[in-house]
């Protein structure tokens, strides 16, 4: 069984479907065919429904899942890294957006 | 296609169908809640629907909370009304407007009369009409009788990816049998509305749903708050979503694939008719969702959580599904049905869609859901502003 499961083919970022540990090989799988996806060696603990970076991101990249935006990286973030609230925000709300 | 399903419903005088048979005891404004609860204490078979407004409301906000009192009443799944009020004139307005779709009605008004008064009276006509909701028989009807409505709450990255599009799979089950399905949670399309509006083919609908949607989250923005932390929630992030834009993408999943033949604002009324995929401006607030639902019409609500939202309804079901394994394990009272296996990729998608459907026709045809049994009578009219 996979660790995590990505969305959309142009997604930088997978969805874990089980608690991941730092320093742990983990590995991927498409949703929509079952393809398998990349293995990552995850950098943080990732809980089961966070997300796990599939690419290494520049600050201001655009973060990818379903395919869309789902906000913009607010730092570098490395592949396997744990991408949440504390390195990406929205391009839509938030005091972020606001004082850009 | 299968065997067309059927369920055993109640037809109603004006051919609507309910899945529950309740009589319902509707307090105007917040001063009657009192004599509406003391009914429903020596009445059985009786509901009070509590709730805190009705009181120097005015305008549009005064005509949303009486839609919702007498769509409440007007509801499929309640047989019969008394209507509570400490000024009988309001109380008669919401009472008239239940009253014409033929079930029968009562107005007690508090002023000239006193709780203790009031409580005796309507309790006394209460009875007669539990007694005479007794006799209504469930009817064997097809699925196309009913309005149903859905909507996701605590949700995380698990609804997305596994309860929502099983969902969504129901979805466009029941409006192939003809059903009709109810939708809302206006700001939390943010990412996902041109989606949303794209999948609408009337221009005419496009432009007020974009009209409608614009309105809410410029309203929204004009606050000047940092909403996160408020939306998404802290229960969303705890369960792993970052921005509005995620949550937008996971809640749309549950839509299904049909075209969306229907857009109501919040005084809007769903015309009776064939199968549609309907917008309904709501908050994404879960009790303020499903009362307004409930208040258009929806007799059974397909409700998607992550981390646990365990909201219910006096008057219509509520099916808890959720596919967070934590969460089905920790709070297994509150969820129905358990699709964390297509999360663990166990089953396919058309399997646990199947087995929501499932569930949703056993719910239909009586079955109690979880929030029934544990007594979520959650009842939460949309205001939209200050009182006078």
């Amino acid at each position: 069984m996979p660790h995590f499961l990505i969305h959309n083919k142009n997604d930088n970022v997978g969805v874990a479907i089980t608690d991941i540990k730092a320093g742990e090989e983990v590995e991927g799988a498409y949703i929509e065919d079952m393809a398998k996806g990349p293995k990552i060696k995850a950098i943080n603990d990732i809980p089961l429904g966070h997300k796990i970076a599939l690419n290494n991101l520049k600050q201001g990249d655009t973060v990818i899942k379903y395919g869309r935006p789902i906000g913009s990286a607010i730092k570098e973030i490395k592949i396997g890294e744990h991408v949440h609230v504390h390195n990406i925000r929205s391009n839509r709300w938030g005091k972020w957006r606001k004082s850009q | 296609m299968e065997k067309k399903p059927v369920i055993k419903g109640y037809i109603r005088e004006n051919g609507s169908v309910g899945v529950r048979n309740y009589v319902a005891l509707i307090p105007v404004d917040d001063l009657s809640n009192s004599a509406a609860i003391g009914v429903s204490k020596l009445i059985r078979g009786t509901v009070a629907i509590p709730h805190p407004y009705g009181r120097l409301q005015f305008g549009k906000d005064l005509d949303l909370l009486f839609h919702v009192l007498s769509g409440t009443g007007a509801n499929p799944n309640v047989a019969g009304a008394i209507v509570i009020g400490i000024e009988e004139n309001w109380a008669n307005k919401v009472a008239n407007k239940i009253a014409e779709t033929g079930k029968p009605v009562e107005v007690f008004p508090i002023e000239g009369n006193g709780d203790l008064r009031v409580i005796e009276k309507a309790s006394r006509k209460a009875k007669e009409m539990v007694q005479e909701a007794s006799e209504k028989q469930r009817t064997e009807v097809d699925l196309s009788s009913l309005v149903i409505s859905i909507k996701c709450g605590e949700s995380d990255t698990t609804s997305g990816l596994a309860s929502n599009p099983a969902t969504g799979y129901a979805v466009d089950k029941l409006i192939d049998y003809g059903a009709t399905v109810l939708f809302g949670e206006t700001s939390e399309l943010t990412g996902a509305e041109d989606i949303v509006a794209s999948r609408i083919p009337d221009p005419a609908l496009r432009e007020k749903f974009m009209k409608i949607y614009k309105e809410y989250v410029d309203f929204i923005e004009s606050q000047g708050v940092d909403l996160l932390g408020s939306q998404p929630t802290e229960g969303n992030i705890k369960g792993g979503l970052s921005t509005i834009e995620e949550k937008a993408l996971g809640n749309i999943q549950k839509l299904g694939t049909k075209p969306i033949t229907c857009v109501l604002d919040y005084l809007d009324l769903l015309e009776k008719s064939s199968s549609r995929l309907c917008f309904v401006n709501t908050s994404s607030a879960a009790a303020e969702a499903v009362t307004l639902f409930a208040a258009k019409g929806s007799v059974l609500h397909l409700f998607t959580t992550g981390q646990g939202n365990v909201v219910g309804h006096p008057i219509i079901p509520v099916v808890k599904i959720s596919a967070n394994p934590k969460t089905v394990a920790i709070m297994s009272e509150h969820i129905d049905v358990d699709v964390s296996d297509l999360l663990q990729l166990k089953v396919s998608l058309r399997e646990a869609g199947e087995r929501i459907f499932n569930y949703t026709i056993r719910v239909a045809n009586g079955r109690l859901t979880s929030a029934e049994v544990l007594q979520h009578d959650e009842f939460s009219p949309i205001k939209l502003y200050i009182s006078a």
